[in-house]
Parts: structure tokens; sequence; C-alpha cells
């Protein structure tokens, strides 16, 4: 049955790749509804009364909702306080993390594995267990409401994840270059930032990729942390504004898309290293 | 300490900020949770100890903590093995060579990079009873079954969020068997295929054995997801109603935050926490689990 009179028509194997096509275009568009209703009630009219569908039908397109957050709401302004958060803890998380990985990956010092088990012990901690001794420490170091009392926790708690991607990446590294390089009379500091790094990049863009999203994400941490609205990163605009825009789905909805852009770029820009990166060790045995 | 050891021993200068910060704001907090749980303490005034009369209290007369429980063993299980199951079906025809396939990867995983905060405020107007989506679809087309009190109702409500999970997670899964199967080597399937496997028994007998290593990195990863699950129950349901979705991160928000208990929440979390490392300890240490899907 398989393969008999089909052949030179249209072989099963066309028909199945077919089916699996429409299938998985049909999921598609459904996966897709949350993310275009959001675009589509941010685009609503202003003027339009009790949006039907969940706002999915709108009478004509108008970017006035944007207008609106942009004059009602400090948007920049938290804008920048994600920044300041998010870029500060991917750049420390990259620096320490690959410093960590590449020791526990080449050099020998006192009590290695036993440091290396409590790093991965970090990342079977569930994030709620630490909020309330961290609001707690930020409160003794007067770190509440300053961008530092979320860049140390979230650099802190990115650094294990890091240091596991990047560990088996560079153990995967031949040691001939490396013991040339010793021979030459070159440190391990310098192995480490002259001959492992510049190699690393799709290891290292999987970790900014990562620690990009949970830092911009991040949102309990930020909520016990940053009380005054001036400081707030874009995660706790909504909640800002809930009682504000309550009955104007179209302002809240705009602000969801501006909180939401930035990650779809950088993950856009960033994606064709994800699946490479997740495999890196893998691919190499 | 000679100055040879120090030589011998020069990991520890690379290791030294990694070493600060895990100390600082893990090692400490997980002391300082122990120690918080023995006390009545508000967070402002003198704290009073009391022993272990917050476990007895949590254990023997608490609903939304024994609800945070029932829950999380909802969640586990209702995230976790949806999530897989048609996570493994898309990465299985989004390696297969059909067209768009890249688009469609980055479809599907594209809720697992957009804020919980985000998509829980998207789907409480997917789940409202008036003008959401579901219930004027039901209405316009006459699918009844559509108009639910999807997260009014505290019988369904733990099971309209948990869907919102499946939707924002199904994509990392596909993702890992995407990796997982792009590891293969290809002379194992195509031997398979020359032999007369057909596609069914091929995928049951040689392929889902061969991705062991990623079911249990995503087990892992589910199980971890699940008892940290705080942003999207918050801005859906904020724990309810009385307290149907509680989870216990919500459950030590609220304890902590709302009601100003912080000795009661830092027992909550002891608890949490032990359930999250002894899960996973089996996990990493009985079954071999791994957090990252490679060597």
């Amino acid at each position: 049955m398989r393969r008999s009179v089909f052949i030179g028509v249209k072989s099963p194997r066309h028909i199945g790749k077919t089916l699996a096509f429409v299938f998985v275009s049909i999921l598609a568009l459904i996966w897709l509804v949350p993310i275009i209703m959001m675009l589509v009630v941010s685009l609503m009219p202003p003027d339009q009364r009790a949006p039907r569908f969940g706002g999915m039908l709108i009478k004509g397109v108008s970017l006035q909702n944007y207008v609106t957050v942009f004059a009602d709401a400090e948007i920049i302004q938290h804008f920048v306080n994600s920044m300041a958060v998010t870029v500060p803890s991917v750049i420390l998380v990259v620096l320490i993390s690959s410093l960590a990985a590449f020791a526990l990956a080449r050099l020998k010092f006192f009590a290695r594995d036993i440091w290396f088990y409590l790093l991965i012990m970090t990342l079977m901690l569930p994030i709620p267990t630490l909020v309330v001794p961290i609001f707690q420490i930020n409160k003794a170091l007067g770190l509440n409401d300053s961008y530092l009392g979320l860049i140390l926790p979230y650099t802190a708690l990115g650094v294990p994840f890091a240091i596991v991607i990047l560990r088996s990446f560079f153990a995967g590294f031949l040691r001939e270059i490396e013991e040339a390089a010793i021979l030459d009379g070159c440190t391990p500091f310098g192995i480490y930032w002259r001959i492992m790094m510049p190699v690393s990049w799709p290891a290292v863009a999987v970790v900014i990729i990562w620690q990009f999203m949970t830092s911009w994400n991040e949102f309990i941490l930020a909520l016990v942390t940053m009380n005054s609205v001036e400081v707030k990163p874009l995660t706790l605009v909504p909640l800002v504004y809930s009682g504000q825009f309550m009955m104007r789905p179209g302002p809240m909805f705009a602000i969801l898309t501006l909180i939401t852009l930035p990650v779809i770029v950088v993950y856009y820009l960033m994606q064709r290293f994800m699946v490479s990166g997740l495999t890196s060790g893998a691919v190499r045995g | 300490m000679t100055r040879r050891w120090l030589i011998d021993n020069q990991g520890l200068f690379f290791m030294a900020p990694a070493m600060l910060l895990f100390v600082v704001f893990v090692l400490y907090p997980i002391f300082y949770i122990f120690n918080a749980s023995m006390y009545d303490w508000d967070g402002i005034n003198q704290a009073v100890y009391i022993g272990i009369q917050n476990y007895i209290e949590m254990f023997t007369n608490d609903r939304s903590f024994g609800l945070s429980i029932r829950n999380s063993i909802y969640w586990t299980f209702l995230t976790i093995f949806p999530q897989m199951f048609l996570g493994f079906i898309l990465a299985y025809i989004l390696t297969s060579g059909i067209p768009l396939q890249n688009v469609f990867r980055i479809i599907f995983f594209m809720p697992a990079i957009i804020s919980p905060v985000v998509l829980g405020i998207i789907w409480q107007r997917i789940y409202a009873p008036f003008g959401g989506l579901l219930a004027d679809l039901g209405r316009e087309t006459g699918a009844l079954f559509l108009i639910q009190p999807y997260i009014a109702d505290p019988k369904i409500a733990i099971f309209s969020t948990i869907f919102v999970n499946v939707w924002q997670w199904t994509g990392f899964s596909m993702l890992m068997y995407v990796a997982g199967l792009q590891g293969l080597s290809q002379e194992v399937l195509s031997a398979a295929e020359v032999d007369g496997a057909g596609t069914l028994q091929r995928i049951i007998h040689i392929v889902l054995p061969l991705l062991r290593h990623v079911h249990l990195t995503l087990i892992l990863l589910g199980v971890i997801g699940t008892l940290q699950t705080f942003a999207l129950v918050f801005m859906l349901t904020k724990g309810g109603p009385n307290h149907a979705t509680e989870m216990l991160p919500t459950y030590i928000f609220q304890k902590a935050f709302t009601l100003q208990s912080m000795g009661y929440a830092s027992a909550v979390a002891v608890v949490l926490l032990v359930i999250a490392l002894g899960a996973s300890i089996f996990q990493v240490r009985v079954l071999g689990s791994r957090f990252t899907i490679g060597n």
C-alpha cells in the first residue's frame, strides 16, 4: 500500500508533508491569536466603545492609544529603568560566569567540585523562596528603590545557568592550542581572555539572550524592591496604570505592546544562535 | 597560605565574584528563611520566637496552603506532559524539511519570551464572560460550551490558568526537542527507514528512546518552573477566586507583603525550598537529569 500506485504522481511522503504543513499552519494561527489581539486592541480607535471578541474586531486603525500612553504615562522613564537594570546585569553575568566557567573547565583549585555543585543548586531554587530575605538585604543595604537592588540579585541568580552553558562549551575546546600558548608564556587569564572568549560567541550569545529576557521580564523581585513609580521597570507598568486605564483597554494594550517589542527584537536578532547554543555541547560530543 | 598555594589555586580568583554573589544572595537567604520561619514577625516590630508553631499551623490548619500544594501537583502534571507531547510533535514536523519551518519555530516559541505579566492581562480579555474572545465566539457561532466562567469559577479557574501556561511554554519544549533531534545522527534515522520501519514505529522505538536526555531535562525544568510560578497567576487571578488558583509563591507573597507575616511566609518558603531541592536532587542523582541538553 505504502508506495505503490502513487509513485510518479504524489508519493505518500509528499502527502504526509503536505498534511503536516497544513496542520502546523492552522495551529500556528491559533497560537498567534493572543499576540495578534494585543496588537489589534492597541490600535483600536479611542472612540470605539464596548469592544467585542475581546477587541479583535476594530473599526479602523489608530495610533491614538500610543499617543495617549506617551502623554499620560512616563513610558520612556520606565523603559530607561528596564534598560538600566537589564543591561548591567547582562554584562555582569557574561563576565562573572565566563571567568568562573573557565576556572571550572580548565583550572584545578580548592573545593572545585563543591563550588560547582553549590552553584548548580541555585538552579533548583524557586526565586520566590528568596524574596523575603532579598527584600530585607536590600533594605539593610539601602538598595530598595535603586537599580543596584535588582542588578545584584539578577546577576547572582543568572550566573549559575550561564556557567552551565559556558563550562560545557569551554570544556569542548582542544587543549593543544592552550598547551602551546602556555609554552609561549601565556597566563591562565590570557588563555581565557585572548584564546577562549573570542571564539565563544555562540555560547555567549545564548547567555546574553537568556539573561536579557529573564532580567527584562522578571517580576516578583521588582515588585517588592521598586516602590517609587519613577524607578519601576516596564514589567510593573501595567500594575501602575491598571486603575487609570481600567476602562480603556486601548492604552493598556499599547503599553503591553511596548513592553513586548524589545524582547521580540532581541530574540529575532539572536534566534539563529539559540538552537546551536542549546546543542553546542552535544554536537561536539 | 603560601605563595605556592595561591598559584596552585588561582582558579579561586576567577571564581571569586561568582562565589561572593552566591554567598550573599543565595546561601545567606537560605539560612535566613530557616531562621525567620521560627518567629512570629511582621517585618517591623520585634520578632517573637515561637519554635515550629508556624509549621504546625501550616500543616494542620491552613486551607490556602493545602490548596497551593494541590494546585502545584495539578500544575506539574498538566503542564509538563502536554507541553512535551505537543512540543515533540511540533519539533518532529519542524525538522522534517517542510516549507517555512524556521518561521513556524519562531511563532511557537514567541509566547515563551513574552512577560507573563503581559500574557496575564491579554488572557483576562480572552476569558472575560462579557465581550471576551471565547464567550463572544460562543455566542456568535452557537458553540455555547465556549461560554464559561473560566477564571471566575473556583472549580475550573486553576485549569484555565494552567492552559495559558501550556500555551506559553510548549514552544520551549519544541525548541529543546528540535535541538535534540538535530543532535541525532542521520544514519540512525535513515537506517530505520530502509529497514521499512513505519514513521510511528520509528518514532516510538528509535527516536523517543534516543531523546531520553531531552525528556529528563524538560521534566526537571518543568518541575522547577511550576514551583516558581508567580507572575501569571498574580496577574490573571491573584490566586483567587477564594485561593482556588493559589500557588506556593503567590501565597508567600501574600503572607509576606500583603498580610505582613514575614515569619509565616518564611516557613512556607522553607517548605517550597525543601520540595524544590528534594525533587530536583532526586531527578539529578537518581534519574541522571541535566539542566541543559548539551553534553
